[in-house]
């Protein structure tokens, strides 16, 4: 970088004087989050739906609101159409309820923390109001709830709502039960606690006729990483779960049991729901887990019961599917959530499944419209449906990206593709950048049920390794998708114990080496079609959390999801193939110097912690073989803090990273990794974002654009050949960030500095391309790169009075563009789409739109220079061609001279269309001068008519917005023009013959003008002269501001001509349609 | 350089406000937001505003930029026009206090066609030399002081102006200046939300009174990609405006013929 020599002096003269400070600089998040991200989606797949809420307005339109189990509040004004994320500056983004205040539609409630309490769930923060329709919202308290699975506001006082709080899963609280706020939510009272520290609220309903006759559900539930319970340990196991009445708003309450309320099932109970018919109060449904689990139905309010449906799909995994959801209108017709949506028009009779393509399974909630009961809304592990036939055939949603990534791989394809697999949703491969749009048709599902790891085979790329739960891992034929079984099998009265979320690993040293872990680390080098075990068991193999058939409390439920005491994660040293690191989820890190041979078990050298803690991520590092790296995970023992450790001599002692008491990091950390080129430079994955250090774990900074919610960082993954960061989010997809090579230049020295420019990637000329086609409001698109060269400068404080420049020099020094400078604190990027200037050409009757757009500058080496107030900065930019590109430089320069060319001749057309409307203005001025019959009058029209004439055999002059068809030099110019500038190849010979053409057709008018001229304007001037009236005089034409752009989205679009509310009309809500990758 | 005598009076300003912040309230803001700008009498002063430069429509699209905002009476209302031309083309949109109105030259038409009443409410807020949060007690708005709120890296103070019609303008002012670096503007057109982000940057002084000179607008939580950008070269005041300007044209603009 060559700063000018005034801006040099200052820096110079800043360092001086901040000596001192500079040593105990460091990046803040403001200083990191303006490299920018991108979200690619997908919403193909989408994700676990825990909410719904909507309402029908006095337009017609139904507003809806969408709790994701991990990826906020989504709002959509239009019936599911759009939706817009509104929860995205919350610090949670787990999602349990959501509640409209009937009495104002302006009041939404939202309780964070997903009660749908499956192994994987993320945690909230409390209950928070929005008294602006979602814009903005405010926590109102219960902090330690930490989930939350109903909310009801009483229909005739806003202010009085109910918040009915399951609370901790992972550890004891008083924290739990019944809430009630009179003022809404300024204070709560908690109405109805449980028997013990582990039973809180499931359900909450209130009479549809009586606001202050309430009935609640309470559930007695734990998880441990290894077991969970919904009721007891076990069928006949006490429980304190039970179903509450009270008719006084909740001042006091009555037990509702088989002794109290004939026909209720006898105790001990699990998870129970409750809910009345909003069309006819004695009508009330209940589901309650038990020995024999089972819908229970009273038609007198609550005072007797009739144990009714008690079908598969009823009773089937109670602690995840519960709820219960009738019919605002129909007092019979009700659906039950279970792993299909079912329905019953019998008053729960009988149940059938809801429609016959039914989702894609694990309902959690559904809106029926009370004005029109056939529309139905609902949410599933695969996101949102919506019918409008009540339920019988479905619409899938594809506009909601909050698809729950547990990993992500890429490859080396150019643009790179995107591997990853989802919390039920399989694995699946998408592009990280496609023409028109990242549209959920460039996402390929490749494997089935919940997938994990996903990599492209390093040894061919037509093969996948892909992974569902329990360690099933696949060898996918990208072509055929056949899918080969190679998971590691058991030995003779043996049992593998793979996790949930099973680790596979490929060798950093070795293309065709694959790792997975059971209780054993098994490693193949074959394919899969041979596996060696490399050790022994490397867990505590402690019996106690072995013991998942008795999982589930009073319904067992053993899905491989509670398996323990198995290896959690992989990773072999990059610089030493001998060394193997692994972290099991019981607490152990083990490693191996000898490839396996013997491993040492480094734990208890980790400092200040207690045994059996989820070791959730080991790293070895990149630079140095006694180096690694481990984030570990206490949050199933109910500690949400991040433990990050470090070792630099094999495991032998443990250094502390990140701890509770580091204040700049927020939650259970899931992954941390080492940037491929700097070790000092650490990226962290926690429940609550992305956390990164450039002082080697010294200090850390919260990665947070304003675009990236505080959602859960599961996995990162480095492209290096382009210096990305693509990063796996549980609830919002896959994020992108592009080059994130200047996080190497801020150091100390650089954020001292008002500002300065920094180097990035090398600049491609990427080929400009177009794809995909409208897919209209309701789907996702993800984001492109940006679509030119990125320039990246860093300033330390926000520009806000005074300008701040950005220039183009080439290599002259001649100015090439002004760019419109990004003015945020810390770092800034600005996208230069190397166009020139555009042509200069004669105006006509409409555009001619290649023309709008300059040539792209030749490849070479350019000057970035900022200008901030009296400092100037600047910075040497070289821009190659498109890796890809089969042309040749020397292609490339005639593709540029040959539109030059057409530049050029763009220009003689504008000087002699403006020198022909000289003499046609002039012509015409001086005859309207001249009465009517004056023979000099008759030269004058005669020649403004021969000049224009002329005029029209240049451009199209015909008005009126009709397709006239009419085309003239300007207008075949700008084709041959198009033609040139449509690729960056060199131009076809009959290309070049037909600007031959062109121009010896230009050069006949030309010719025709000068003609004119010497002749018919000379004699006219003549007689003008001899009148004593102004001749005609013919100047250069005006400058007529060239403008640029183009083929651009705007004209594309046909945006052209409106300004930025007819822009926003026509924008998608979401996702970026770019039509350059 | 007058942004450098700012920047050093910045720490000052900012010492000063720390002191008192849990007593600011939203007529404070307000008030130091008029402060900021050049204060009451200045603004008022300004009878009209021109500015030149250029815009930039999503996909690198440059017109040459024209806006001429003029006081319709003593009080905050104003008229608009803007001007954006390209290869000899001009696109117009204009308020003239009533209605608004535009004309698309780019495929061959040159009337001008009336806006629907949303879109022509719409120019007529943009019109406000003041802006909406100094126009608030004129136009009979509500501001709400909300808090402070990361903007890029900045811990910015957020009003809320509401409309009696229900459009809101959030408001983000720098904590050191107490200038507008942000305003998402939630409106309803045609039935339907929509939300505006722009970003304002590069204020300079105009008699007297601060206006930003780069402004860049686009879908709330675009992508820089998408959104459309202004960069002022000049801005004058008080420029004699000519009568009919903001008029809509009975009859098609001068031909191209």
């Amino acid at each position: 970088m060559r700063n000018l020599l005034v801006s040099t002096l200052i820096v110079s003269a800043l360092c001086l004087g901040a000596a001192t400070a500079m040593a105990q600089t460091a990046a803040d998040s403001s200083a990191v989050s303006g490299l920018g991200i991108r979200n690619i989606g997908s919403a193909a797949m989408s994700g676990r739906i825990a909410a719904i809420a909507g309402r029908q307005e006095k337009d017609g339109k139904v507003t809806l609101f969408i709790g994701a189990a991990s990826g906020g509040v989504w709002k959509s004004q239009n019936g599911g159409t759009s939706f817009k994320p509104v929860f995205d500056r919350e610090p949670v983004q787990s999602i349990g309820a959501i509640a409209l205040d009937p009495t104002n539609p302006k009041v939404v409630w939202v309780g964070t923390g997903e009660s749908w309490t499956r192994n994987s769930v993320s945690i909230g923060d409390g209950v928070y109001k929005s008294t602006d329709g979602g814009e903005s919202w405010t926590n109102m308290g219960l902090p330690n709830s930490e989930r939350i699975t109903r909310i009801v506001v009483d229909p005739k006082d806003g202010n009085t709502v109910y918040a009915c709080v399951p609370g901790k899963l992972w550890s004891d609280s008083a924290d739990r039960g019944l809430y009630k706020t009179t003022d809404g939510g300024e204070t709560w009272s908690l109405i109805l606690k449980g028997g013990n520290l582990s039973t809180g609220c499931s359900s909450v309903a209130l009479n549809p006729h009586d606001h202050s006759e309430v009935m609640a559900g309470m559930w007695d539930f734990r998880r441990k990483g290894w077991s969970f319970r919904s009721g007891g340990d076990g069928p006949t196991a006490a429980s304190w779960s039970g179903l509450f009445h009270s008719t006084d708003g909740g001042q006091s309450w009555t037990a509702m049991t088989s002794q109290t309320s004939k026909g209720l099932p006898t105790t001990p109970w699990g998870r129970v729901e409750v809910v009345y018919a909003p069309s006819n109060p004695d009508r009330v449904y209940a589901f309650i887990e038990n020995v024999r689990s089972a819908l229970y139905v009273s038609n007198d309010g609550g005072l007797t019961w009739e144990e009714r449906d008690r079908s598969r799909n009823m009773v089937w995994r109670p602690f995840y599917f519960s709820r219960l959801v009738v019919d605002p209108t129909n007092p019979d017709r009700l659906f039950k959530m279970n792993l299909t949506l079912i329905a019953s028009e019998d008053g729960g009779k009988s149940f059938t499944q809801a429609g016959g393509d039914n989702g894609h399974g694990d309902w959690h909630d559904v809106w029926i419209n009370p004005e029109n009961p056939k529309q139905v809304i609902g949410g599933d592990d695969g996101g949102l449906w919506l019918s409008y036939d009540g339920g019988v055939k479905w619409w899938r949603g594809g506009n909601l990206p909050i698809s729950q990534f547990y990993h992500v791989s890429i490859d080396d394809k150019d643009p790179y593709q995107v591997y990853g697999g989802l919390q039920d949703n399989s694995v699946w491969v998408g592009d990280s950048a496609y023409p028109g749009g990242i549209s959920n048709s460039r996402w390929e599902n490749l494997l089935g049920g919940d997938g994990f790891f996903a990599f492209p085979d390093p040894t061919d790329p037509n093969f996948v390794y892909g992974e569902s739960q329990g360690g099933y891992i696949a060898r996918v034929n990208r072509k055929t998708l056949e899918q080969r079984d190679i998971q590691p099998k058991a030995n003779y009265r043996e049992k593998l114990r793979f996790n949930w979320n099973t680790p596979i690993a490929l060798s950093p040293t070795d293309k065709g080496t694959l790792y997975i872990g059971a209780q054993f680390l098994f490693r193949s080098r074959d394919h899969g079609v041979n596996w060696e075990r490399i050790s022994p068991d490397l867990t505590t193999n402690d019996p106690e959390m072995q013991k998942q058939e008795q999982s589930g409390g009073i319904t067992v439920d053993n899905s491989a999801a509670e398996t323990h005491t198995t290896i959690y994660s992989i990773s072999e040293s990059p610089k030493n193939h001998g060394v193997i690191w692994v972290g099991t989820d019981d607490g152990n890190v083990q490693v191996t110097r000898d490839a396996g041979k013997t491993w040492a078990n480094t734990a208890a050298n980790i400092p200040g912690l207690p045994k059996g803690n989820w070791i959730s991520w080991v790293e070895a590092s990149r630079f140095d073989p006694a180096t690694a790296y481990v984030t570990v995970d206490r949050h199933n023992f109910g500690d949400m803090a991040p433990y990050v450790y470090r070792t630099r001599n094999y495991g032998a002692t443990w250094e502390k990273l990140i701890a509770p008491d580091t204040q700049s990091v927020r939650g259970y950390a899931h992954v941390v990794k080492e940037d491929p080129k700097s070790p000092n430079i650490l990226y962290v994955g926690t429940e609550f974002g992305l956390y990164v250090s450039l002082d080697g774990g010294a200090n850390w900074a919260e990665f947070a654009p304003n675009n990236f919610p505080h959602v859960a960082v599961r996995d990162l993954a480095f492209q290096t050949r382009d210096d990305d960061l693509v990063i796996a989010t549980h609830g919002r997809g896959i994020w992108i960030v592009d080059d994130i090579s200047p996080l190497r230049a801020l150091h100390s020295q650089t954020l001292a500095q008002d500002a300065t420019l920094i180097p990035g990637r090398p600049a491609q000329q990427r080929i400009e391309s177009n794809g995909g086609w409208s897919d209209g409001d309701a789907a996702y698109a993800g984001q492109n790169p940006a679509s030119g060269a990125t320039i990246t400068y860093y300033q330390k404080a926000r520009q806000v009075i005074g300008r701040l420049k950005l220039d183009v020099l080439d290599a002259k020094g001649n100015l090439v563009t002004t760019l419109p400078a990004s003015n945020r604190k810390g770092l800034n990027r600005v996208v230069w789409s190397m166009h020139e200037d555009p042509p200069q050409t004669p105006s006509g009757a409409t555009l001619v739109f290649n023309a709008t757009r300059g040539p792209r500058v030749m490849p070479g080496t350019y000057t970035i220079r900022l200008t901030k107030g009296a400092n100037v900065y600047t910075m040497p930019f070289t821009i190659g061609l498109d890796r890809r590109a089969t042309f040749t430089i020397a292609d490339r320069k005639a593709q540029y001279d040959a539109a030059k060319r057409v530049t050029g001749l763009f220009g003689r057309m504008s000087m002699l269309s403006g020198k022909i409307r000289d003499v046609r203005e002039g012509a015409e001025a001086d005859a309207a001068k001249l009465p009517e019959g004056d023979a000099l009058r008759h030269e004058l029209e005669t020649l403004a008519g021969d000049a224009d004439g002329l005029r029209k055999q240049i451009v199209a002059t015909t008005e009126g917005g009709a397709i006239t068809g009419e085309e003239r030099l300007r207008e075949h110019m700008d084709f041959v023009y198009g033609a040139i500038m449509s690729v960056e190849d060199k131009p076809t010979p009959y290309q070049v013959a037909r600007i031959n053409a062109l121009e010896r057709e230009l050069k006949d008018v030309e010719d025709q003008f000068a003609e004119l001229e010497k002749g018919e304007l000379a004699a006219v001037n003549s007689h003008l002269k001899e009148k004593g009236l102004e001749q005609i005089a013919l100047t250069d034409p005006p400058a007529e501001f060239a403008g640029g752009g183009g083929p651009a989205r705007a004209v594309a679009s046909g945006l052209i001509g409106l300004f930025l509310r007819d822009i926003n009309a026509a924008q998608p809500e979401a996702g970026d349609r770019d039509e350059r990758d | 350089m007058r942004w450098r005598s700012i920047a050093a009076l910045g720490p000052i300003l900012l010492c000063s406000f720390v002191a008192a912040a849990h007593a600011q309230t939203a007529e404070d803001f307000v008030a130091q937001n008029l402060t900021a700008r050049g204060g009451a009498d200045k603004l008022a002063a300004i009878r009209s505003y021109v500015t030149k430069g250029e815009m930039r429509l999503p996909g690198d699209f440059k017109l040459a930029y024209t806006e001429t905002k003029s006081r319709l009476d003593s009080g905050a209302a104003c008229a608009v026009r803007i001007d954006a031309a390209i290869q000899g083309l001009t696109v117009v949109q204009a308020y003239d206090g009533k209605s608004g109105w535009r004309i698309n030259p780019f495929e061959g038409r040159k009337d001008a066609e009336l806006m629907g009443a949303d879109e022509a409410r719409a120019l007529g807020d943009e019109a406000l030399i003041d802006g909406e949060l100094l126009s608030a007690t004129a136009k009979g708005s509500k501001v709400e002081y909300l808090g402070r709120e990361d903007i890029d890296g900045t811990q910015a103070y957020k009003l809320r102006v509401s409309q009696t019609d229900g459009t809101m303008f959030t408001y983000y002012l720098d904590p050191d200046v107490y200038l507008e670096i942000r305003v998402i503007e939630d409106r309803t057109i045609r039935g339907a939300e929509q939300e505006t982000q722009t970003d304002f940057g590069d204020y300079e002084k105009v008699a007297g009174v601060y206006f930003p000179f780069s402004i860049a607008s686009g879908p709330k939580n675009s992508a820089d990609s998408d959104k459309q950008v202004i960069t002022i070269a000049s801005g004058e005041a008080n420029v004699a405006v000519p009568p009919g300007l903001f008029a809509m044209p009975a009859a098609p603009v001068a031909s191209t013929k």
